[in-house]
C-alpha cells in the first residue's frame, strides 16, 4: 500500500499537466502552459501574496519596494513601480509577471513576449479575488480560498477582541498629512468597520479624500489613528489640540515599519486587523 | 551698442571647425553612443553581443535609437523655437506642449483610477499603458493649439509666449485639481515629468522616427523664414514673407516633433535648450544647417544621457531627465561664469 | 553696379501717396500727407521727435494699413500688390533696433535676395552679385563672416544696409539709416543715395542730421503728422518752415562752395 501512496503522492505534487487560463484586474486572459515556476512580482502585495501560497521560492525578481518576507529581499530589484528596469528583468527569463494595473512596464512587457497578469487590490473583496487569481496561476487552485478563509478567521477572531465599550466608537485614519484620511470605502476602512467601528469619513466621500481639517475637528473621533510620527505632531497643528481623542491619549500612532501592513492589501490583513485589536486593548486598558 | 553682450553667451568662432565638420564630428559621435547603446546592458557593460542576441534586438537596440531619435526631435524643437522667438535660451516647451502633455497623461491615469474606484472593476486598464502615450501626445498639441487660439494665431510673437505661459498655469492646476481627486496618478505623473526612456520598442521608435521623417525636412524647407526673422517682423514682411501663416506652420512642426518626443520619453528638459545654443556657440551658420545640427546634437545629448542612465548605476536606473537636467545646468553655469569674466 | 537692372518703367512718379491718415493710440500719427517719389531724386524726411516720420515711412512701405487715404506703387494701390512683387520693386530700413543674431553678415545681406529668390530659390550667380556689389557700397565686406552680434554698432548698421541695398529695389525707404554711422561712412552713404537716385530710383530717407538732410535734392518737412514743407533746399519757404518746425532752435546758412550753394544749419546758442 505504501506504493499506492507514493504514487498519490506524486501525482498529487506534479504540477498539473493542462494549461491554465486566468482572468486579471484588466478583464485579459492570460493562458499559462503550465503554473508558472519563475516569477516576477511588480507590487508588494503581490509579493506577500505569492510567498503567503508558499510560492516564494518561485519568485525570481521583485520591486524596489516589496520588503516582506526577508527573503524576496535578497532577490533582484527590478525598479520602483513606474521606472522598471526592462532589460533586468527579460534576463531573469521569467514565466510570468504580476504587476499593478496602472505599471507603465505592462504594454512593455507584453510587447515583448511576456505573460503578464495586471492586479491590484484595492479592497477586502479585491484581496480575495487576487488571491485565488494567484494561487489558479501558481497551479494550485484551491490555496487561495483556503488562505483567504484563514485570513477571514483572523480578522474575526481580532474583531472578537476589539473591547466592547470601544465597539461602535468613531475613529479617523489618516493616511498622509495633508490631511487624507482613509474613507470607508477604502482597504483599511473596510478594515476597521469589520472591527466594529465607525469611520468618520463616510465612504461616499471617496477612499482617499483630502480633508479640510475643520472636518476632523467638527467630527470630533473618538480614537485616531495614523503613524507614530504623524500622531505624535498633530497636537502641533492650528486648532487640532482641541480634538479631544488627542488630549485623552486615545490615539494609535503605528510604527513605519507595522504600518505598511495596514496599507497593503495583501495577505497580512488578519496581522493588520490585529495591529489594531492590539491597540484598541491598550486604549481600553488605560480608561480609569 | 554691441549687442552682444547682452546674449548669453559670447559666441567663439572655431575657424578650424566648419559646419560641416561639426556635422560628421556629430555623427561620429551618435555612432558611437549606438554602440555603447548596443552594449550598456543591465548587469554592466557586456561586449558578447553574439550571446546577448535577442536582449540586443529586444530591448537595447530600439531604446538606443528611440533616445537618439527622440533627442533628434527635441533639439529642431529646441531650433525652432529659439528662431521663432529669437532668443537663445527659448526651449520647445514654451507654448504649452509640456503642460499639455502633462494634463494629458494625468487625465488618462485619473480616470483609469477614478472609473475603476466606482465601478469596482479595472475596465479600463488599458488606459493606462498605451493610453498614457496618446494621451500625451494628444495632451502636447492641445495645450499648444489653445494657446494659439488664445493669441489669435502666430501673427505676434510675444502674445503667443505670454498665452503659452497661461495655458501653462492653468493646466497645470487643473492636472493638480486631478490629481487631488486620484492620487494613484501621482505616481505615474512623477514618472512623466523626469522623463524615461526605459520602454522604447521597436513600435515607440517608428512613431518617433516617423515624425523627424515629416518634421526635419519640411523645417529645412522654410528654415529661411527663421533667418528673416533675424532682421525684425516689419522687415522681413517687407521682403515679401506672409509671418503669420508661415509662423503657424512652424508652431506646428514644433508642436509636432516635441509632442511626439514627450509622448513617448516623458517630459526631458534640457535637450531643446542646450542643442541649438550649443551648437550656436561653436558655428555661425543659418538656420537651414543650424535644423540639422541641433537635431544631431539633440541626439547624441539624450542618448548619451540614456546609455549613462543605464550604466551609471547598473543594475539600476537613473532617470534620464535627471541626467539632462544637470549636463543642462552645468552647462549654462559654465556659460554664466564666462559671461561674468569675459564678456 | 548694374544700372540697367534699375531703370524705371516710366518717368512718372514710383511711389505715391494720397491723403494719407494713421490713427495710432486714439492720436492722429499721420494726417492728410500726400506726396509722389520721382525716379531720379533723393528726398530727406525730417521733423521733431513724434512727428510720425517712421510711421509715415511705414505705410509707404505697406507694412502699416492707412486708416485713411492710399498708397499707390508703379500707379496701382499697394493693397493690389503680391507681397513679393512687392518685395522687389520697394525696399524698407527700419529703424535699427530689432535685428540681433547669429547670423554671418553674408548671410544677413544674402536675406535681401528673397524677394527675387522666393522662400525655396538657391542663390544665383546675379544674387551672390548683388550681395558682394551692396557690400562693398557699403564697406561691410570685411563683416562677411562675422555674426551680426558681434559688429559694433555702426558696422552693423551698414551690413543692414547693405541689405536694403542688395534688394535693388527702384524704391528705397530708408528709417534713420545713418544711426551709429561716424561721420566717413555717413557721407558715404549719402553718396551711395545720391549715386541710385541718379541712376533711376526713388529714394526717400529719415534723417535726424539736418546738415545731412540739407543736401538733398528734395526736403519733405513732417510736424504733428502733417506735411508742412516738399521742396528742394534752395526754396526759402521750405527752410523757413523747417525752421519754425524746430521752433527756432537753430538757424539755416548757405555756404558758398565750388559745387554751388550748400546750406547748413547753424545752432541758435
Amino acid at each position: 500500500m505504501r506504493w499506492c501512496r507514493a504514487v498519490w503522492l506524486a501525482w498529487a505534487v506534479l504540477p498539473a499537466s493542462a494549461a491554465i487560463t486566468v482572468t486579471d484586474d484588466r478583464g485579459q486572459a492570460l493562458t499559462l502552459p503550465q503554473p508558472a515556476q519563475r516569477i516576477v512580482s511588480l507590487l508588494p502585495s503581490l509579493t506577500e501574496g505569492l510567498c503567503a501560497l508558499q510560492a516564494c521560492d518561485r519568485l525570481v525578481g521583485v520591486d524596489r519596494f516589496s520588503n516582506w518576507p526577508a527573503q524576496v529581499r535578497q532577490l533582484p530589484q527590478l525598479g520602483g513601480l513606474e521606472d522598471t528596469t526592462i532589460e533586468r528583468l527579460v534576463r531573469l527569463q521569467p514565466d510570468l509577471v504580476v504587476a499593478a494595473v496602472s505599471a507603465r512596464a505592462l504594454g512593455r512587457l507584453q510587447a515583448l513576449g511576456i505573460p503578464v497578469l495586471a492586479l491590484e487590490p484595492k479592497s477586502l473583496a479585491d484581496t480575495r479575488r487576487v488571491l485565488d487569481v494567484l494561487a489558479q496561476a501558481i497551479g494550485k487552485p484551491g490555496e487561495g480560498e483556503r488562505l483567504w478563509a484563514q485570513i477571514d478567521q483572523g480578522v474575526n477572531a481580532a474583531a472578537a477582541r476589539v473591547p466592547p465599550a470601544l465597539r461602535g466608537q468613531t475613529v479617523y485614519f489618516e493616511v498622509a498629512s495633508a490631511p487624507y484620511a482613509a474613507g470607508a470605502s477604502s482597504f483599511v476602512g473596510e478594515l476597521l468597520t469589520r472591527l466594529q467601528l465607525v469611520n468618520v469619513v463616510p465612504a461616499a466621500m471617496g477612499p482617499f479624500p483630502k480633508l479640510n481639517p475643520e472636518f476632523v475637528l467638527r467630527a470630533q473621533p473618538a480614537i485616531v489613528m495614523a503613524t507614530a510620527r504623524a500622531v505624535a505632531e498633530m497636537p502641533g497643528r492650528p486648532g487640532w489640540s482641541a480634538l479631544k481623542a488627542l488630549q485623552a491619549g486615545r490615539s494609535c500612532g503605528f510604527a513605519e515599519a507595522r504600518y505598511e501592513m495596514l496599507v497593503r492589501p495583501g495577505p497580512r490583513l488578519a496581522e493588520a486587523a490585529g495591529l489594531i485589536a492590539d491597540c484598541l486593548v491598550t486604549l481600553d486598558g488605560r480608561k480609569p | 551698442m554691441n549687442r552682444g553682450s547682452l546674449s548669453l553667451a559670447r559666441p567663439a568662432d572655431h575657424p578650424a571647425l566648419t559646419p560641416g565638420r561639426l556635422g560628421a564630428l556629430l555623427a561620429l559621435l551618435a555612432g558611437l553612443v549606438g554602440v555603447l547603446g548596443l552594449a550598456a546592458g543591465s548587469e554592466g557593460w557586456s561586449w558578447a553581443w553574439a550571446e546577448d542576441r535577442a536582449l540586443i534586438q529586444a530591448i537595447r537596440a530600439p531604446r538606443t535609437l528611440g533616445a537618439l531619435a527622440a533627442g533628434a526631435l527635441l533639439g529642431l524643437a529646441g531650433a525652432l523655437a529659439q528662431g521663432l522667438f529669437r532668443n537663445p535660451l527659448a526651449d520647445p516647451f514654451l507654448l504649452g506642449s509640456a503642460a499639455g502633455a502633462g494634463l494629458g497623461v494625468v487625465l488618462v491615469l485619473a480616470a483609469g483610477s477614478v472609473l475603476a474606484a466606482h465601478l469596482a472593476w479595472q475596465p479600463l486598464g488599458w488606459l493606462s499603458q498605451s493610453g498614457v502615450v496618446l494621451a500625451a501626445f494628444v495632451g502636447a498639441l492641445g495645450g499648444v493649439a489653445l494657446t494659439l487660439l488664445l493669441a489669435g494665431g502666430a501673427a505676434r510673437p510675444l502674445k503667443l509666449l505670454l498665452c503659452g505661459v497661461v495655458v501653462g498655469v492653468l493646466m497645470g492646476a487643473v492636472s493638480d485639481l486631478l490629481l487631488m481627486a486620484s492620487p494613484e496618478a501621482l505616481r505615474g505623473r512623477q514618472m512623466f515629468l523626469l522623463g524615461t526612456t526605459g520602454f522604447l520598442g521597436w513600435t515607440a521608435l517608428a512613431w518617433l522616427a516617423g515624425a523627424l521623417v515629416l518634421a526635419l525636412p519640411l523645417a529645412l524647407r522654410f528654415a529661411r523664414v527663421l533667418d528673416a526673422l533675424v532682421l525684425g517682423d516689419a522687415s522681413a514682411a517687407s521682403l515679401g514673407l506672409s509671418l503669420p501663416r508661415l509662423r503657424l506652420l512652424l508652431v506646428a512642426l514644433m508642436a509636432l516633433a516635441t509632442g511626439t518626443a514627450v509622448s513617448q520619453a516623458g517630459l526631458v528638459g534640457f535637450v531643446g535648450l542646450v542643442a541649438p545654443h550649443l551648437v550656436r556657440r561653436l558655428v555661425t551658420v543659418t538656420h537651414g544647417p543650424l535644423l540639422l545640427l541641433s537635431a544631431a546634437a539633440g541626439a547624441v545629448l539624450l542618448g548619451a544621457a540614456d546609455v549613462a542612465a543605464r550604466s551609471v548605476i547598473a543594475p539600476q536606473e537613473l532617470p534620464v531627465g535627471v541626467l539632462t537636467a544637470l549636463f543642462g545646468g552645468v552647462y549654462l553655469l559654465v556659460l554664466l561664469r564666462r559671461q561674468g569674466s569675459g564678456a | 553696379m548694374n544700372r540697367d537692372a534699375m531703370l524705371p518703367l516710366a518717368d512718372t512718379a514710383l511711389l505715391q501717396a494720397e491723403g494719407l491718415g494713421l490713427v495710432l493710440g486714439g492720436r492722429r500719427v499721420v494726417d492728410q500727407v500726400s506726396l509722389a517719389l520721382a525716379p531720379g531724386q533723393w528726398a530727406a524726411l525730417v521733423g521733431p521727435n513724434g512727428a510720425g516720420k517712421s510711421s509715415l515711412l511705414s505705410l509707404l512701405a505697406g507694412l502699416k494699413l492707412p486708416d485713411a487715404g492710399r498708397v499707390l506703387l508703379d500707379g496701382r494701390p499697394l493693397a493690389d500688390w503680391p507681397a513679393r512683387a512687392r518685395g522687389q520693386r520697394l525696399a524698407w530700413l527700419s529703424q535699427q533696433g530689432e535685428a540681433d543674431g547669429e547670423l554671418a553678415g553674408a548671410d544677413v545681406v544674402g536675406l535681401g535676395r528673397l524677394p527675387h529668390q522666393g522662400l525655396f530659390g538657391a542663390p544665383s550667380a546675379a544674387d551672390a552679385a548683388a550681395v558682394q556689389a551692396a557690400m562693398a557700397e557699403t564697406a561691410s565686406a570685411a563683416f562677411a563672416q562675422r555674426r551680426l552680434s558681434a559688429l559694433s554698432g555702426g558696422e552693423r548698421q551698414r551690413v543692414l544696409l547693405a541689405r536694403a541695398l542688395a534688394v535693388q529695389a527702384p524704391v528705397l525707404l530708408l528709417d534713420e539709416p545713418t544711426t551709429h554711422l561716424d561721420a566717413p561712412h555717413q557721407c558715404a552713404l549719402v553718396r551711395s543715395l545720391v549715386q541710385r537716385a541718379r541712376a533711376g530710383c526713388a529714394v526717400l530717407a529719415v534723417l535726424h542730421d539736418l546738415n545731412l538732410a540739407l543736401a538733398a535734392d528734395r526736403l519733405l518737412v513732417l510736424h504733428q503728422g502733417r506735411l508742412v514743407a516738399d521742396g528742394p533746399p534752395a526754396d526759402a519757404a521750405v527752410r523757413q518752415r523747417l525752421v519754425a518746425v524746430f521752433d527756432n532752435a537753430f538757424s539755416v546758412e548757405g555756404l558758398a562752395t565750388a559745387g554751388g550753394t550748400r546750406w547748413v544749419a547753424v545752432p541758435a546758442l
